[in-house]
């Protein structure tokens, strides 16, 4: 193999390999579609701001802002749990007179 | 192009009307590059024009991220990287070659004389030909030399390699393309 047919090569590949140029119509093509996706976003975006103050959404962009309702949602669920769980063993253990009166067995006749 | 809407800023401290208008001159300086790639990947307009569109568009989507991360350092790698795993999408997806492979492509016009242009588009011919015999990986970092003008250091980042494993990737694939070119 020699360093002449090797620079040969290199250039039947410069010329084999061309750039290619890019139709007309693909370059408005693409800047409609690129423009459309950056208004749809703008759009999106500005609705969504509406319905927020300006207060309500500096704090938003801070994700430790994100921490709190994260944490009280979370509070919220085992709080909730815990509610139920309290409700169960309340509704297992009798009360009042029979209470009592098991209690009395027990101590009379412990098994 | 007018994708400038808003003038928040963005975490790299740029306004978002400063970011479209870099990502308007990325892609007006490197569409004839992203297409070049997509054209000889795929082997025909048609499909060279969807994945052209598709890669910038996925680039838009991440542009702030990569400008940042970029250090400043150019940005047409990231691009081609994009275009090169959409290729590699639109042939896992087809689950064969492409459409016109290589040496189905028609060599670019030459500004020579007739007699020049029919030995030479012969010449042309057999190097597509042989071209389409290498493996992905060689065949892509041909391209990327030859048909974009890509360094050595933007082909490896191009193809995720380390530089020296680019140019040797490219030394062997242009030393088999020869011992083809003999036989």
């Amino acid at each position: 193999m020699t360093g002449e047919s090797h620079l040969n090569l290199e250039e039947l590949l410069g010329d084999a390999l061309r750039p290619i140029e890019p139709p007309d119509d693909l370059a408005t093509r693409v800047e409609s579609t690129l423009a459309t996706i950056a208004e749809q976003a703008a759009a999106e975006l500005s609705s969504w701001a509406e319905e927020l103050s300006a207060s309500e959404l500096e704090a938003l962009r801070d994700p430790r802002n994100w921490v709190r309702p994260v944490v009280a949602v979370a509070a919220g669920t085992v709080a909730g749990g815990a509610l139920v769980v309290v409700g169960m063993r309340r509704r297992r253990r009798p009360a009042g007179l029979r209470a009592t009166a098991e209690q009395v067995l027990k101590q009379v006749r412990p098994s | 192009m007018s994708v400038a809407k808003e003038e928040d800023s963005t975490p790299d401290g740029a306004s978002k009307a400063e970011l479209d208008r870099a990502f308007e001159e990325l892609y007006r300086t490197h569409l004839r590059d992203v297409y070049s790639y997509a054209y000889y990947r795929v082997g025909n307009h048609h499909d060279a024009e969807d994945l052209t569109e598709q890669a910038f568009l996925q680039a838009y989507r991440h542009f702030e991220r990569a400008r940042r991360e970029s250090n400043g350092r150019p940005l047409r790698p990231w691009l081609i990287r994009i275009a090169h795993n959409l290729a590699s999408n639109y042939h896992r997806d087809r689950a064969r070659r492409p459409e016109a492979a290589l040496d189905a492509v028609e060599p670019p016009s030459h500004p020579l004389g007739t007699e020049q242009i029919v030995e030479g588009r012969e010449e042309l011919r057999l190097v597509m030909e042989k071209l389409d015999r290498l493996s992905d990986d060689r065949r892509e970092a041909l391209i990327m030399r030859f048909a974009l003008g890509m360094s050595n250091r933007e082909i490896a980042r191009a193809l995720g390699r380390t530089d020296g494993a680019t140019k040797v990737l490219l030394h062997r694939a242009i030393k088999q393309l020869e011992e083809e070119m003999e036989r």
